[in-house]
């Protein structure tokens, strides 16, 4: 730290010991003599301190005298002395020390002596004084410097500075409780005169914390320059999960319009959509102007977000609409080597399970189902497979499911071609004219995932399925699976020609609750996190209107609930409205749901009052023994799925709620115990850390059915498309476990399923973009899937396995492609390591550890980063992930120099 | 992976780490003990440190700033939560279950796990385990055992190595005893502070503040290092001609700091037994990062530190073992977290270079004779006490141009008291300082002879 910047490096040298000038030496002359004979007395003193103390009793006694004519040298001499001080560390400077005693007596006499400019000055110093002597609630710093306001506050050097931000914080805060208007237009000028300071001297986090106190961080930009402004917009933008509403959107809003000044546009949309905020993101967008590379660049990056925004040029409504991912993404397979399509056996392993004897009692019909599941994950997006495309004898799969079986069989196709919206359509097209009503509701579900993440001018989705054939159908599994599509095909969309389409199925009671429902959850998801008023309104008569309160027991009436919750997440305190509405609700679902409302509101904020109210639903034993009482606890369930959503994304809350979950567990009902695995699950989606598949196997083995395939669940949840050795090793030991209980292993294959999502290259986790981004649309589909889980004897184990389509829409790929500015891969070389906090670290750390370098493209793992190698090309993205654009760098002189 | 399932059988076992963590599994009711654990396997490498899933996060930065408050601040709010939580479930449960009799139960079975302990109880060492219930032990008198583990001992404590107490009939594992450092060791850890404090220092300024910079600091502040982007040194060496208060700093720290302070004198590592020296050097610091924040003081480190070199004699090669095993614990591969090392040698020119290379010592701080200004404070502080004749000038012997040590001026005022005694007088004369430092420069050149040869 920065002591003193008079002090020469001879001083330094010195240490406790003080340079005397060299004009006192007359006076030392004078002294010697009284000198030594105090030497005796004090004897820790040294020669130089006893010199010292002499001198500054001199002066003191010089400023007590009435000549005013020696004020203005002897005020001169302290400061000379105390700023010419250095001193270790671990003392305090010795002028302070010795004038300390006197402290007192100087405020005093400062009092008494007439204003001007003599006066101003000796406020000065005593500010400086006051620093080591005051105590805290005496402020006396602050209050003489208030008093002299003119002089620069750097000069008395950091640690007097610091002081001063201290005070002035503590003063804001008892202002501020005394009832006064804050912050204070003194202290506020004086904090901005601190604030230069800090940034200059490599305390950019003093500079925000001070602001930060004073609640007016949005004066910073114009402080920053071109060195501090990425170090000052680091610290704001890590310290916004802490922060609540609306402090956090003002800080970010301040960061958004820093990247902005300094023309960093890939930060600044990042930023825009963190806040979800469209103009915003148009706005930046527009900034751009000509640079169509950093257009596309931007477009990418608000593409990952889903974030719906129609463009005009053709070029970059393509990187909008994601229309060119499964390209990219089969490239990056080819590179990789991994086109040829994986068995379900191949991701089994069974050879490798250590199994006695064959499974007699096993439901082929559940393994054949499995089967479909799996080997759709495994090649999600590869466009090929050898189960359901094989050549021409391609029905065949199909028809060796039962029922509900061949719905879900069929869909899979949509999961292999996702993304490929033409290829897949055409894979499709042969189940939609059959006769059997399960594989044309499977067509219509496929039709759903293959558009889904993927938009294109001619909406085929909503072109084929908006139809009498299908979304007017008769059948109410073609008509579920229809809605159903619509939903996963434009989740986050927000258009309002699909509310229209599907609210009325919402508040239309004559439908059967189960299609209600199904609307209801697929206008969720498409308006994620909007708010929208009018699908709030609907879903709200939909739970408060119906006449049949009875109806609302249905087992289905969780996803109207849902489809509530969803288009609040993340809007915070938008969701009040609903709330209070939600109380005149019939009980139980009034209760769950607003549980449900509350905790989708606050997703991945982190906030602790939130999180506390939902653990305190968890306190209650809900006795449900009777038959009037079920789903009474239902709305624990949710807090405890509520608990996970809340602190996602805020990297402290999610490893104290896994703690939390500890002690859920212990003490839970079954209703809680069986959540609390889905919740992990929830918080670590394709993270899969040691020590909470570790805590998951174990659950895993629960006495409880439920628990344990809930937990075998989220197994395959935190381990989604990591190809995880360890975790595939605990399954298969599962798989032969649960040998004999059908439910459970076709759990433990849908989970190695998504172990190998897409052969390792996909993700479901909701943050991208290093992390910082929470990506709204992926949070809805995995909170579905787990809603769905909570009663899954009813619905995943019983014919709705189909709803693990929800999936969808939270899988992304994991890579990283680099293209040159005509689109095209362009293989560089870079870095991939683990991601480091750098957040208030000196210097330039370097921001991943442990890497290998690897070409382009290549995978990233959840918590790992990328950097380019050299300094060849310029990426116009800040964050090395998904797509990016490089730029030649014009500075690169090749590689030897 | 399926412990306490019935049929699972012998299934594939085998994967190490899955093991603690079973806290949360028991149920509320508590009757049969929670379901066994994985064992142990060495994993006790964190010493003292709270089970990996209960782990508080760490906080970076670990400058002071509003977003490190802040971060402490939610570990604060989410620790608080759960403690209201687990109260409320522990009243609710307290309330069922009716007052007292929970009590009164865990004291029976308590009462009934020490009659299967029996009494005496041998005391063994494990040797390895075979399964969840059986291992085989040793005992000190030689035979092997193979033996079965009560269900009551808890496993998470037991690895391989461990003393285990063993009941004196059947020789079953009725108990662990945890605490296996070696008892020398916490002979080393020092309980009552040395009364010497640095104002009992006369001079050596500079040598006090870089020890503290180096040693004390580091462990106080962490984050001044962290602010200005360097790694605080790892240790610091005092060297200088003998009597110069190198063991007196090191003392005058010890009474200063509240950090464990483990002293050792370089001449105890060396050992009877082959190995033993290493094996207790490694402990030391094991027990020095058990009770982190810590301060290591080597004294005479030229004992073992001396430089390598062919050696045929066993002992000698021992001896340089040792000291490598100290090198590896200096700046080894596990990185030792908060224990400072000082070192105090007086020939420092014969240490092996590698023990002093910057990154295991960092500062090597030069003890010299005092200048005359020290002198001035040594005299002043050892005559303190002292009754003083008024004829007593300590100038003159400042002013002489004597090779003077701190000891030895210590020496000579002792001396000097000495000879009044020897007179019976009350006061301490400047004769009696004349004659004190004739006879302690006297004894000092002896042996040398002086200017024979000039």
């Amino acid at each position: 730290m920065v002591k003193d910047e008079k002090a020469t490096a001879a001083d330094k040298g010195k240490g406790k010991a003080v340079d005397t000038p060299a004009k006192d030496a007359a006076a030392k002359d004078k002294k010697g003599d009284k000198k030594d004979k105090k030497d005796e007395a004090t004897e820790e003193l040294s020669e130089e301190d006893q010199q010292l103390k002499s001198d500054l009793e001199m002066l003191v006694q010089r400023l007590q005298e009435d000549k005013p004519e020696l004020y203005k040298p002897s005020l001169d001499q302290i400061r000379n002395f105390i700023r010419t001080s250095t001193s270790s560390m671990t003392a305090v400077p010795k002028p302070l020390k010795f004038l300390r005693p006197h402290y007192e007596a100087l405020t005093a006499l400062y009092e008494k002596w007439p204003a001007g400019e003599n006066k101003t000055e000796f406020a000065d110093i005593l500010s400086v004084l006051g620093m080591t002597y005051s105590d805290e609630d005496r402020l006396d710093s602050l209050k003489y410097r208030l008093l002299a306001p003119t002089s620069d506050p750097g000069a008395w050097g950091h640690e007097y500075v610091r002081h001063l931000a201290l005070e002035i914080g503590t003063d804001n805060a008892r202002r501020a409780k005394e009832g006064e208007a804050t912050p204070n237009k003194e202290l506020l000028n004086l904090a901005l005169s601190l604030v230069p300071f800090f940034l200059k001297h490599n305390a950019e986090a003093d500079a925000a914390d001070l602001l930060f106190e004073l609640d007016s961080i949005e004066l910073l930009p114009p402080y920053l320059d071109e060195n501090t402004y990425a170090r000052v917009c680091l610290y704001m933008v890590s310290i916004v999960p802490l922060l609540s509403f609306p402090e956090d959107v003002k800080t970010l809003k301040t960061a958004h319009t820093i990247y902005r000044t300094f023309n960093k546009l890939a930060q600044a949309i990042t930023l825009a959509i963190r806040l979800n905020d469209v103009e915003l993101i148009k706005d930046d967008f527009e900034a751009a102007g000509d640079d169509i590379a950093l257009k596309k660049q931007l477009a990418f990056l608000v593409a990952r977000q889903r974030v719906n925004i129609e463009c005009e040029d053709e070029e970059n409504a393509e990187c909008f609409n994601n229309t060119r991912l499964s390209e990219h993404f089969l490239a990056l397979a080819k590179e990789l080597n991994i086109l040829d399509p994986k068995t379900p056996e191949d991701i089994y392993k069974s050879h490798l399970e250590n199994t006695r004897g064959p499974g007699a009692s096993v439901d082929s019909a559940k393994q054949n189902l499995a089967n479909s599941f799996v080997n759709s994950f495994a090649n999600a997006g590869f466009t090929s497979d050898k189960l359901m495309l094989t050549d021409d004898d391609s029905n065949s799969w199909v028809y060796k499911n039962k029922d509900a079986g061949m719905l879900s069989a069929t869909a899979s196709i949509g999961m292999i071609h996702q993304w490929n919206v033409d290829e897949g359509l055409a894979a499709i097209d042969r189940f939609m004219n059959v006769s059997e009503n399960h594989i044309k509701a499977g067509a219509a579900l496929a039709v759903g995932m293959v558009n889904s993440g993927v938009r294109s001018e001619s909406d085929p989705a909503l072109a084929l399925l908006n139809d009498d054939q299908w979304l007017g159908s008769k059948v109410p599994s073609i008509r579920r699976s229809a809605i159903m599509g619509l939903g996963l095909a434009y989740a986050g969309s927000q258009r309002e020609d699909l509310r229209e389409l599907l609210v009325p199925i919402i508040v239309d009671f004559s439908f059967e609750l189960e299609i209600s429902a199904m609307a209801a959850i697929a206008l969720g998801l498409i308006f994620v996190g909007s708010g929208d008023g009018d699908s709030a309104e609907a879903m709200l008569s939909a739970i408060v209107g119906r006449d049949d309160a009875s109806q609302l027991k249905n087992k289905w009436s969780i996803f109207l609930s849902l489809g509530l919750a969803l288009l609040y997440v993340g809007r915070q305190e938008d969701a009040d409205a609903t709330l209070e509405v939600l109380k005149a609700a019939p009980e139980p679902i009034g209760t769950a749901t607003g549980v449900l409302v509350e905790a989708c509101s606050y997703a991945g904020t982190g906030n602790v009052v939130r999180y506390q109210s939902m653990l305190w639903h968890c306190n209650k034993h809900i006795d449900t023994s009777d038959d009037d009482q079920k789903g009474d606890d239902l709305y624990q369930s949710y807090a405890v799925l509520g608990m996970a959503i809340i602190s996602m994304g805020e990297d402290i809350g999610a490893e104290m709620a896994l703690r939390a979950f500890g002690h859920l567990m212990h003490y839970g009902e079954p209703n809680i115990r069986k959540t609390v695995p889905l919740a992990m699950g929830l918080l670590n989606a394709s993270n899969p850390q040691m020590k909470v598949y570790d805590t998951l196997s174990r659950y895993s083995h629960d006495n409880d059915i439920d628990v344990a395939i809930n937990a075998i669940f989220a197994m395959g949840l935190v381990g989604a498309g990591s190809n995880n050795a360890r975790l595939a090793q605990l399954l298969r030991q599962l798989a032969s476990y649960y040998h004999r209980d059908p439910n459970a292993l076709f759990m433990v294959r849908i989970a190695q399923g998504m172990l190998h999502m897409g052969k390792g290259t996909l993700n479901v986790n909701p943050f991208h973009t290093d992390r910082s981004v929470m990506s709204t649309v992926s949070v809805a589909s995995l909170l579905t899937v787990c809603v769905s889980l909570l009663d899954a004897r009813s619905f995943i184990l019983d014919a709705h396995h189909y709803l693990l389509y929800f999936i969808v829409p939270a899988m992304h790929p994991r890579f990283l492609i680099t293209l040159d500015e005509d689109m095209k891969p362009l293989p560089v070389s870079v870095r991939v390591g683990q991601a480091v906090d750098v957040v208030g670290q000196a210097g330039r750390p370097r921001t991943i550890t442990g890497w290998q370098t690897h070409n382009t493209p290549v995978l990233l793992s959840y918590g790992e980063r990328a950097e380019l190698e050299d300094e060849e090309y310029i990426a116009l993205s800040h964050t090395l992930e998904g797509l990016v654009v490089l730029k030649k760098n014009p500075k690169w002189q090749g590689k030897d120099n | 992976m399926g412990q306490g399932q019935s049929g699972m059988g012998g299934g594939p076992g085998g994967e190490g780490g899955k093991d603690a963590k079973d806290q949360k599994k028991d149920k509320p009711k508590y009757e049969p003990p929670p379901p066994t654990t994985r064992v142990g396997r060495k994993k006790k490498r964190l010493a003292g440190g709270p089970d990996a899933a209960n782990k508080l996060p760490t906080v970076t930065p670990n400058a002071r700033c509003k977003l490190k408050l802040l971060r402490m601040d939610r570990i604060k709010d989410h620790l608080k939560m759960e403690e209201v939580f687990v109260n409320n479930q522990e009243n609710l449960r307290q309330s069922k279950v009716e007052k007292g009799s929970a009590e009164q139960r865990q004291e029976e079975e308590r009462g009934r796990v020490d009659d299967m302990r029996g009494s005496p109880m041998g005391v063994g060492t494990l040797e390895e385990m075979i399964d969840d219930d059986h291992a085989i032990v040793s005992s000190t008198t030689g035979p092997e055992y193979y033996v079965s583990i009560m269900s009551f001992v808890d496993k998470d404590l037991l690895e391989p190595g461990c003393s285990v107490l063993l009941h004196h009939k059947t020789v079953s594992i009725v108990g662990v005893l945890t605490d296996d450092s070696d008892p020398l060791i916490s002979v080393m850890k020092l309980e009552k502070a040395p009364t010497e404090s640095y104002a009992d220092i006369g001079g050596l300024e500079q040598q006090i503040q870089e020890v503290r910079e180096s040693v004390e600091l580091p462990l106080l502040h962490p984050e001044l290092y962290e602010e200005m982007g360097v790694k605080p040194p790892k240790g610091v060496i005092l060297y200088g001609s003998p009597g110069t208060g190198k063991t007196l700093l090191a003392k005058a720290v010890a009474n200063q700091t509240s950090a464990t302070f483990l002293r050792i004198v370089g001449s105890e590592l060396i050992q009877k037994y082959l190995g033993d020296g290493p094996r207790l050097c490694r402990q030391i610091f094991q027990v020095a990062a058990e009770h982190a924040p810590s301060i290591v003081f080597i004294d005479e480190i030229d004992a073992i530190g001396t430089k390598r070199y062919d050696s045929t004699s066993g002992g000698e090669r021992e001896v340089q073992r040792t000291m490598l095993e100290l090198l590896n614990q200096l700046d080894g591969f596990d990185d030792r977290g908060d224990v400072k090392v000082i070192m105090a040698t007086n020939k420092i020119e014969t240490l092996d270079p590698a023990l002093i290379r910057p990154g295991r010592i960092d500062r090597k701080i030069l003890f010299e004779n005092p200048d005359q200004n020290t002198k001035r404070k040594i005299f002043a502080l050892h005559t303190s006490k002292m009754s003083l004749n008024s004829d007593v000038d300590l100038e003159e012997f400042i002013n002489q141009k004597d090779d003077l040590s701190g000891a030895d001026i210590k020496a000579i005022c002792t001396e000097a008291g000495l000879l009044a005694l020897r007179e019976r007088r009350m006061r301490v004369q400047m004769e009696d300082f004349r004659s004190a430092r004739e006879r302690v420069l006297k004894t000092k050149t002896e042996g040398e002879p002086e200017g024979l040869y000039l």
